[in-house]
């Protein structure tokens, strides 16, 4: 039968179905600027452009392994850490009974930046988002009947790398398990921190330094472990759309072959070792497209680096449901939305995945909700058969144009950051982050003018208010506990050691020395967290951002219902009465360094013609104030994702008072539980936005406030 | 202006002026007071005696609001100029906001406020220019804590009046000035771009007269480097300072020539890492170039400094030669001289400013104007004769 007069049919009859409509009007352009046609045919399997080839042999399209799913399920590996040591030990136990089958530890923000829980700028950041962790001490208490042996941990830390990854290895070895038998992953992904998440210490140059320590100490003395986990995740939840995701993760990737080799390291002793992390939301079928292009592409990057082991071609990888996907209102929506992302994973082909608690989007999980997160893996697993067959997807015609279209898409991309020589300076240039942001304007510009359905949020919204049970922490309960805890270390442990080891790690620092090596001793001997971070710090500096801002994208991405006219019109209206426009300061406080929504929320108010000023990242209560204060701001706008507004927004409260300027205004924005509200609205709080909010809606909202 | 404001302007006596128009005292002080008006031989007495300033209408119209505050309003301002002298920044912060702001009565309010302040001789005013790009707010941040730990209190003003938007504007400026932007002895004001030139300079000129007032004795001024915003902040600064990256000559930096002839000080920042032999390179160039360059100041020369502001490294000797430069034209005069030179300029500024502001808001859309114009387009009236008419309606006073 002839191809062509087939399709020719087929277009016909298309076109008598859609009457007076254009066949081309129902082409869709993908935020990532890919056209997808409305039906996809073997012609098109004839012009992709990469090789799809069988799983388990390069270039490893299919995936890394021959057997894959049929031999062994991907591992459910649930992401936690619930304040103290003590407390995460219970839920990893737990899961560890009802079918989890590896360890992700989430550490609390003082821990990532590298504070022990008793330094004065993290008050209300111990315990918060993870575990807190000063000392060995509380890695033995967080292992406590685990066998560190049998059981892989994965640890996302990228600032505080050298000593808790030093902490954990002694902690191993006081159990009686020798380092070289510690399987799991190390984050170590430094790069991404400067572009979305913040999480760093110091300046990139000696950061750079350190993941080649960590590379080089793994791959000669554990040889299970892997070194390094190159992250996209955190990216899309920054708002980067999927071709960005890859394009910047890979070339991280390259960039840390790169300074690996430099070390004299030989491809093959650690390009096995090195892991990938996506982030997998809602847009299915270029998901699952986006992860065959990851291991298509990753294996020619590593091949001009000439291994031998074609083991070092294979990209493996850890998923996660994506957190920004998580919506408050209607908020058992996202458990269907995590069943949809977990099986974007399964049939992308992921080696280990975290589901996300539909309660994600409020607190942090409840026992009930943690369940239910395993349980979604569980069923995918045992009760579907799509562990049965390979890859079910090869060949599908619109799947592997998908693929084909996210290779030579990222190609660009990665192209323009070896242009300008390579990772470490695009982004000291700023330019992965000035993209990342622009799409995350864009998109909140599409979900705005509901261009984008999101379900119960702009569209379908439910009438009712539901109660959820969620999960609160006594964070200054948690804070003293870890005070106490590290008194007790100071006074038994031999203070002349520690000072020894001190100056041992500053010595280090200065010279080659391996910072992981020295630091495991430190730790054993007691020296804790924030005094080897310290130690590292007085040598490497430690580093400060400059926030840069886009502007114009949103507005010019939103469509005007007519409430961009009404914003207009109440903005004039209050530019007569006030002499200015209203003038918003937004502050990000404590050590949590997600300013996704900070920098949307700056760029989208100014664009609708509010003046915005931004604080720097890691401010105190006292330094928002002052900065309101001087900058004769109307209101503060406090974006919070860490929990940490309950003890941050009473302390700017009290200093606004302290200062005599309680005519500032002040609003909060991010996650929050609504169980929170009246205590916030209690304190003075004008208004709380809970994530999902129309920003519109919002900037009408703030000028009728003032 | 009112016949009581201008005796009172110029100290004159009611006596006496009474005898220069040849009417009783009594008599003058009913004209004053309002109870009586003036005939048309004594108005035209009155108008030439007071050099145009006071005419008839300023004895028919009742007082102009905007421009004359309430008690009350003038009580507020008086406890906001105590509290800033005693170093309230909130009372600072609003003082600036006064300033800025786009209302009459704001203006007003300011204006008091300012003729509450005194001449600051001890404080000096720094600009500072450079592109985007070359280090300025990292410079200022480690300039700014060195001289803190000196025991200066330090202000910084940022000035951006090259772009035009309509919108709102994004200040991030204390996110790179992390430490200062935090200390106690700091004070940093970005402000929202917004209108002309003339306008930007003005308010400029008086924040820097309330950060004076406050005991800050170091202020900067940064602009963008770009534009011709840099010649103005030429006229309200004490030195000038440019900062430049460490390769190419100022076309290939962006900046223009006019702005380079105009430093007081060059510094060539980032002067670290694989640039510092680059830097020592363009640091040569400039110092031969500015051998050439005729210097704008004559009491002392110009000169050419490397620097990294992120090795905290420069800052010593370029800190060494401002204390130099100033205390050379402070002690032969100059220094004092320039700032009243500036004040001069600054009253021309102001004037045409507000001629232009005027011309733009207000009798552009006069009716009578709005005729004569489509007169002129029609060619029923020659342009000479209609910009004479316009322009005699201004002098006449229209408010």
């Amino acid at each position: 039968m002839d191809r062509k007069k087939l399709y020719k049919g087929w277009e016909e009859q298309a076109s008598k179905e859609l009457r007076d409509k254009n066949l081309e009007d129902h082409f869709w352009e993908t935020p990532e600027g890919i056209k997808v046609k409305p039906l996809y045919t073997e012609d098109d399997l004839q012009k992709i452009s990469h090789e799809i080839g069988v799983p388990g042999l390069p270039p490893y399209t299919r995936g890394p392994r021959a057997t894959m799913y049929t031999n062994r399920p991907w591992t459910i590996r649930q992401y936690a850490g619930f304040s103290t040591a003590e407390e995460s030990n219970k839920f990893y136990k737990e899961g560890l009974k009802n079918g989890v089958m590896g360890l992700s530890v989430a550490f609390d923000l003082a821990t990532h930046r590298g504070y022990d829980s008793d330094h004065p700028r993290v008050v209300a950041d111990v315990g918060n988002a993870g575990v807190a962790i000063d000392s060995i001490e509380d890695m033995n208490l967080l292992f406590d009947g685990i066998p560190l042996d049998q059981m892989s941990v994965s640890m996302t830390m990228n600032g505080a790398v050298i000593p808790v990854l030093a902490s954990f290895i002694a902690s191993g070895e006081e159990q009686g398990c020798p380092r070289e038998k510690l399987t799991g992953t190390i984050q170590n992904d430094i790069l991404k921190e400067f572009m979305v998440r913040n999480t760093f210490i110091f300046p990139p140059k000696p950061s750079m330094r350190i993941v080649a320590d960590i590379i080089e100490y793994t791959s000669k003395k554990m040889p299970k472990f892997n070194s390094i986990s190159i992250s996209g995740y955190h990216m899309q939840e920054a708002g980067a759309n999927q071709v960005q995701e890859l394009a910047y993760t890979l070339a991280d990737g390259k960039e840390y072959i790169k300074s690996a080799l430099e070390r004299g390291l030989n491809i093959d002793e650690f390009a096995p070792r090195l892991s990938f992390f996506w982030s997998i939301g809602m847009n299915f079928f270029m998901e699952i497209a986006k992860m065959r292009a990851a291991r298509y592409m990753w294996s020619k990057i590593v091949k001009q680096f000439n291994p031998k082991n074609d083991r070092s071609l294979a990209l493996r990888t850890h998923c996660q449901t994506s957190g920004v996907s998580l919506m408050e209102q209607d908020a058992y929506n996202n458990i269907v939305r995590t069943t949809i992302e977990a099986m974007a994973a399964v049939m992308g082909g992921t080696q280990s995945l975290h589901t996300n608690s539909f309660d994600e989007a409020l607190a942090l999980p409840t026992k009930f909700s943690a369940r239910i997160a395993r349980n979604t893996q569980l069923i995918i697993s045992e009760e579907t058969g799509i562990c049965n067959v390979i890859d079910p997807l090869a060949g599908s015609y619109y799947v592997e144009s998908l693929t084909s279209s996210i290779v030579e898409e990222s190609q660009k991309l990665i192209n323009e950051i070896d242009e300008v020589g390579g990772m470490v300076k695009a982004i000291e240039m700023g330019i992965p982050k000035m993209r990342i942001e622009e799409s995350s304007a864009k998109r909140q510009a599409r979900v705005d003018s509901n261009e984008e359905t999101i379900v119960g949020v702009n569209k379908y919204k439910p009438t009712e208010k539901q109660e959820i049970n969620i999960l609160s922490i006594d964070n200054e309960e948690v804070r003293k506990r870890q005070v106490s805890r590290l008194q007790n270390i100071k006074n038994s442990r031999n203070n002349k050691t520690v000072e020894s080891f001190i100056e041992k790690i500053k010595n280090a620092a200065n010279s080659d020395g391996n910072l992981l090596e020295i630091c495991i001793e430190a730790s054993k001997n007691r020296c804790t967290v924030g005094e080897m971070t310290s130690a590292m710090e007085s040598v490497f500096g430690r580093h400060n951002l400059s926030t840069k801002t886009i502007s114009g994208v949103y507005k010019n991405s939103v469509k005007n219902d007519g409430k961009i006219d009404i914003i207009d019109n109440e903005l004039s209206k209050f530019v007569n009465k006030k002499g200015r426009r209203p003038r918003m300061l937004v502050v990000k406080m404590g050590q949590d360094g997600h300013d996704r929504g900070a920098k949307l929320i700056a760029t989208a108010f100014s664009d609708l013609g509010f003046d915005v000023d931004i604080g720097p990242l890691f401010q105190t209560p006292e330094e928002a104030a002052k900065q309101a204060i001087e900058n004769d701001a109307h209101v503060i706008g406090v974006s919070t994702l860490a929990a940490g507004h309950k003890t941050l927004v009473p302390l700017l409260m009290e200093s606004l008072k302290n200062n005599e300027a309680n005519y500032i205004k002040v609003i909060c924005g991010g996650v929050i539980p609504p169980d929170d509200y009246p205590f916030l609205y209690d304190l003075g709080v004008s208004k709380v936005f809970g994530p999902g909010t129309n920003i519109q809606e919002a900037a009408i909202e703030i000028i009728n406030l003032l | 202006m009112k016949l009581k404001s201008y005796l009172k302007l110029f100290k004159i006596s009611n006596i006496d002026f009474s005898k220069e128009i040849g009417i009783s005292s009594v008599s003058l002080s009913r004209y004053i007071s309002g109870e009586r008006l003036p005939e048309k031989k004594i108005l035209n007495k009155i108008f030439k005696l007071t050099d145009g300033l006071v005419d008839a209408n300023d004895f028919f119209l009742s007082s102009s609001s905007s421009r004359d505050l309430s008690e009350i309003h003038k009580e507020e301002i008086k406890k906001m100029v105590l509290n800033i002298r005693e170093g309230k920044l909130k009372d600072l912060a609003k003082a600036i906001t006064l300033i800025e702001s786009s209302l009459k009565l704001h203006n007003a309010q300011a204006d008091f406020l300012l003729s509450k302040f005194k001449q600051n001789k001890n404080s000096l005013r720094v600009g500072i220019t450079g592109v985007p790009g070359v280090g300025k707010s990292t410079f200022i941040e480690t300039f700014g804590m060195s001289l803190i730990d000196l025991g200066f209190k330090v202000a910084v003003l940022a000035i951006d009046p090259s772009s035009k938007r309509t919108g709102g504007s994004i200040l991030g400026d204390k996110t790179r000035m992390m430490k200062l932007s935090v200390n106690k002895n700091a004070f940093i004001r970005p402000s929202p771009s917004q209108g002309n030139l003339g306008g930007v300079a003005k308010r400029t000129s008086e924040s820097i007269r309330c950060l004076e007032e406050a005991g800050f004795n170091i202020i900067f001024i940064e602009t963008m480097g770009v534009g011709q915003a840099e010649t103005t902040v030429y006229d309200m600064v004490d030195i000038f300072l440019v900062l430049l990256l460490p390769s190419g000559g100022d076309e290939l930096q962006g900046i223009k020539k006019g702005i380079i002839e105009m430093a007081d000080v060059i510094i060539i920042n980032k002067a670290d890492g694989n640039l510092k032999n680059t830097a020592e390179i363009t640091m040569s160039e400039y110092k031969n170039a500015q051998n050439m360059i005729s210097n704008i100041r004559e009491d002392i020369s110009p000169e050419v400094f490397l620097c990294s502001s992120t090795e905290s490294f420069g800052i010593t000797k370029i800190w060494n030669f401002i204390r130099k430069f100033e205390k050379i034209r402070r002690d032969n005069g100059s220094f004092y001289k320039t700032r009243i030179k500036q004040q001069t300029k600054a009253i021309w500024r102001n004037i045409i400013m507000q001629s232009q502001d005027y011309i733009e808001n207000n009798l552009k859309y006069k009716d009578s104007v709005k005729k004569i114009i489509k007169d002129v387009e029609k060619n029923n009236f020659d342009v000479n004769n209609a910009s004479k008419i316009i322009f005699d309606s201004i002098l006449k006073r229209n408010t």
